[in-house]
């Protein structure tokens, strides 16, 4: 079917477009203006706004930690169910379903999961195989288990590492390497209590930054597109800058992607000793071009935190609100699950808030920051609209602001920060650079060849509104979404890389398994047939 | 060779699943109970259930709302069958019947303990109120220490252990002092402990004295717990219906949206109350019959050989996940959704493509778009 969106403003930054035009999509795909064909559909965007679909890099959607909060917190999924939109509260108990039709409301299209620990790739991906509409992919978590802390203590060379990633993300089916404060879980389960770059775990005598510069390299050198996705050690604690600007150094010119940033953005200024520390923080991320972030904004609400980062989570649950959490000692990994609600007059919550949006506005290059709200823990998804708004007016901030603490206020720079993101550069840090980040040719953009993953937005001058309800929405060329509202359903896919790798790699780990787990590796893996979907995975090329 | 009946008299397997949807299609308040099936049977289950606006609940929802009610009301500390094996130094068994709900037990956590670098350890088993018929197992040659006779007794037990653990005094509660001081230092000077029940044989105020406990271990150590999962895929239903409904079982779609009670949505209270008048009973795993004494119209699918008080309306029989057919279910072993293969194939149908069949036969109500 041949298909035209009539006359909007298209804005394509990965081609650099900015202007009044059509877009034509053809099975599935955006195609050339054919010459003299004539559309069987043709949508009318004329005054609207054309984009991309939006992608988003960091949002916890699936896996049973997302499905631990959900049974953790019915009180709230109660409130969802009967009205969708209503409060802040009633979005946290999201299903799959919801998830999906939510998302593919704002013009979101790609979602990635980004901590799918390998033992439960499989319940990830039923998980995602069941939202509707949009594609998805999921980022597996090394870092904290024996066989790569063995090979690294036992020094067995690079070679040896980058077979164990390659069998990993083939395994598991990811897109991508994240790391959760390496070596951080696998210290917590001998007793330790706080964990920093430079701390050691003890069984295997590794510090974090080499668990970590390990696992840098061999995504690098697989020519897996993402580069390592990196939560850092020390999230949430005042003074924790000092550890963003530490690992930040440590990229050492090779791609690092740090996520939920705004989380290490902290100080120890003030009377309460925590304060902003953005401005350092965005500023050793200007100077250093290999480094990406996303910012994991925090907005005020009721929310939960889940994360891999069990020893952050075990130190944070007496502070749960409300007072309930599960802490869990996986195989290789940990998780934590705090119900927390971010509250604009407390002081550390709203310099929390403050810090985010610090570094979005004083991180000077759209291509290297991506919008996120570590999706539950620094807010739902569902308040992306609010924060596009914050971002592309001065205005509004200062009217937040004056609601806030002012001694929160007088320890941020945010007040005196006057930028405003332009349409364009949204844009770039929503569509055009997340394609970039994980190496996702045919997405982010409008260009022929593109995949017809298409959002056209009313030029709403309050923009909050323009991004919550999409007037149209195209996924693979299909009308999905009109006016905010769903109006057909279909199943994505999951983006998946499998680089090349020494096939002796799967021996060794079928003997290893039978070894430690005295089981076979095959009840860890993710077969397609598993998932009853016609075609589950799209499997995105790697460099090399 | 397919096995189906209508009302007792041997039928067609496709008339047996027609007169499944025409039952369900005017039934006014339908039953999905039982539930034992895999996750694809769950997926396809809720689906009838949005369908029909009918409840959903399992067999064996009483054990894992029990583990759950704790979770959800305070804190739990959780770990995996993996880690209890590879690093449980101190097993805390706490109950009988342990071994019943997981056979392999003995096998996957009483053996040594791996050396690690840090030198070979060797596990140390306490066993609270195991029952009379427990086989005690002795762990590297060390003798597992059991305490507490009456399995009534073990909430008192256990509340005197979590006194003494935290450093109070406790009343007389049928074990010495001694008993109780020894076990409570072993506890504390554990370097990473593991609690294991069943919900089977516990209470929530047992689980959540026994979460309790092991938290506070945690101030000075490192302990978790790892309950056992119930029979016929109880968790991976509970983890199914978790994600399609934001909810567990005794969950229903008779607003039109999943509301979520307990009490309201038990099966076996809607079935002696009369309330439902249509149950689909699906037990793929063994061959189950409800344990009501009533016989409300009832669509069955059950595995070979499952006998029920009266014929059930419609009767099918399903293939058992992972002998009859490939599933993916919970594993004791791994603690995860696992793929399992099917054992020895054998095309009897399985219970989530009945259960679609029956959903697609429905008269075109408003169904979920996908």
């Amino acid at each position: 079917m041949l298909t035209r969106i009539a006359g909007g403003r298209v804005i394509d930054p990965a081609n650099g477009r900015d202007g009044v035009g059509d877009i034509w999509i053809s099975g599935g795909r955006i195609v050339e203006p054919p010459q003299g064909a004539r559309a069987e559909a043709t949508y009318d965007a004329a005054g609207k706004i054309v984009l991309a679909g939006a992608i988003d890099i960091h949002s916890h959607i699936a896996g049973w930690n997302v499905n631990t909060a959900r049974l953790l917190l019915p009180e709230y999924h109660a409130v969802a169910e009967p009205r969708p939109s209503v409060t802040a509260a009633s979005r946290i108990g999201l299903n799959s379903h919801a998830t999906g039709c939510l998302y593919a409301a704002m013009g979101f299209t790609t979602v990635v999961e980004p901590a799918m620990s390998p033992h439960q790739a499989l319940q990830t991906h039923l998980e995602l195989a069941d939202i509707p509409i949009i594609d998805k992919g999921a980022l597996v978590i090394l870092g904290n288990d024996d066989y790569l802390l063995g090979l690294l203590h036992a020094k067995e060379g690079e070679a040896a590492v980058a077979d164990y990633v390659a069998w990993n993300l083939d395994a598991s089916r990811s897109l991508g390497i994240k790391v959760v404060n390496a070596g951080g879980a696998a210290a917590f389960k001998e007793n330790v209590r706080s964990f920093s770059f430079d701390d050691v775990v003890p069984s295997y005598g590794l510090s974090s930054r080499s668990i970590l510069k390990s696992l840098q390299r061999a995504v690098n050198g697989l020519g897996v597109p993402h580069p390592l996705h990196v939560h850092c050690n020390n999230l949430g604690l005042a003074g924790n800058a000092e550890t963003a600007l530490t690992t930040i150094s440590a990229a050492e010119g090779l791609p690092l992607h740090l996520a939920h940033l705004q989380f290490y953005g902290y100080g120890k200024e003030g009377e309460r000793g925590f304060s902003s520390a953005a401005a350092p923080v965005a500023e050793a991320v200007n100077a250093t071009p290999s480094v990406t972030i996303d910012v994991g904004q925090v907005m005020f609400g009721q929310t939960v935190t889940i994360s891999s980062d069990v020893l952050r989570q075990f130190n944070a649950r007496n502070q749960a609100r409300p007072r309930k959490w599960v802490i869990f000692d996986g195989d290789s990994n940990g998780a934590g699950i705090v119900p927390y609600d971010y509250r604009r007059n407390d002081f550390y919550n709203a310099v929390q808030w403050a810090v985010g949006l610090e570094l979005f506005l004083l991180i000077s290059d759209p291509w290297r920051v991506f919008l996120t709200t570590d999706h539950p823990n620094g807010a739902h998804f569902a308040t992306y609209p609010e924060i596009f708004a914050l971002l592309m007016s001065r205005d509004l901030r200062a009217q937040w602001l004056a609601e806030l603490p002012p001694a929160a206020v007088a320890v941020t720079t945010l007040p005196s920060i006057a930028r405003e993101y332009s349409l364009v550069e949204i844009a770039t840090m929503t569509r055009a650079a997340p394609a970039k980040l994980l190496g996702l040719a045919d997405r982010g953009h409008l260009g022929a060849g593109a995949v017809g993953d298409v959002a056209v937005y009313e030029n709403d001058p309050d923009r909050a509104k323009m991004f919550r309800a999409a007037a149209l929405v195209f996924k693979d060329g299909e009308l999905v979404v009109r006016d905010g509202e769903v109006v057909s359903y279909r199943w994505g896919r999951a983006l998946t890389v499998r680089p090349d790798r020494d096939r002796a790699i799967d021996r060794r780990m079928r003997a290893y398994y039978e070894d430690r787990y005295g089981l076979s590796d095959e009840l860890f893996r993710v077969p397609e047939h598993a998932l009853s979907r016609p075609e589950p995975f799209e499997l995105v090329p790697c460099a090399r | 060779m397919e096995h189906a009946w209508i009302a007792g008299k041997p039928a067609a397997l496709a008339a047996a699943l027609a007169e499944a949807g025409k039952l369900l299609g005017s039934s006014r308040y339908p039953l999905i109970a039982g539930l034992g099936t895999d996750v694809a049977g769950a997926r396809a289950a809720i689906a009838l259930a949005e369908s029909t606006g009918a409840v959903i609940d399992h067999m064996n929802s009483g054990e894992l709302l029990r583990d759950l009610d704790v979770m959800r009301s305070s804190g739990v500390m959780l770990t995996t069958p993996g880690e209890a094996r590879l690093r449980g130094d101190t097993l805390l068994l706490v109950g009988p019947r342990l071994v019943e709900a997981w056979p392999e037990l003995p096998e996957r956590l009483f053996g040594s303990l791996r050396p690690t670098g840090a030198g070979a350890v060797e596990r140390r088993i306490f066993w609270l109120c195991p029952g009379d018929d427990a086989e005690i197992p002795a762990a590297g040659g060390r003798k597992t220490v059991t305490f507490g006779k009456e399995v009534k007794d073990l909430p008192a037990l256990l509340a005197a252990l979590r006194a003494r653990v935290a450093g109070r005094s406790t009343g007389k509660v049928g074990v010495s002092g001694k008993v109780l001081d020894e076990v409570a230092s072993a506890l504390k000077a554990a370097r990473f402990g593991v609690a294991v029940w069943s919900a089977t044989a516990l209470d929530a105020l047992a689980i959540e004295m026994l979460c309790g406990m092991v938290n506070e271990l945690n101030a000075k150590t490192r302990f978790s717990s790892l309950p056992l999962a119930p029979p016929d895929n109880g968790v991976g239903v509970l983890q199914t219906c978790g994600w399609i409904t934001g909810f567990p079982m005794r969950t229903g779609y008779g607003r039109g949206h999943a509301t979520h009670d307990p009490w309201v949505f038990d099966s076996q209270r809607l079935v002696r109350s009369g309330e439902t008048d249509c149950v689909v009973w699906i037990s793929a795993y063994r061959a189950v019959a409800p344990e009501w004494r009533e016989s409300p119209p009832t669509i069955a699918l059950a595995r070979r050989g499952t006998t029920f008080r009266a014929p059930p309306s419609v009767h099918i029989e399903v293939g058992c996940p992972g002998i009859d057919h490939a599933a993916v279910h919970h594993l004791a072993s791994t603690g995860t959704l696992a793929p399992v293969a099917a054992a020895q194939s054998s095309g009897t149908i399985s219970a989530a493509e009945a259960l679609t069949r029956i959903t697609s036969s429905l008269p075109d109500k408003e169904a979920r778009p996908c």
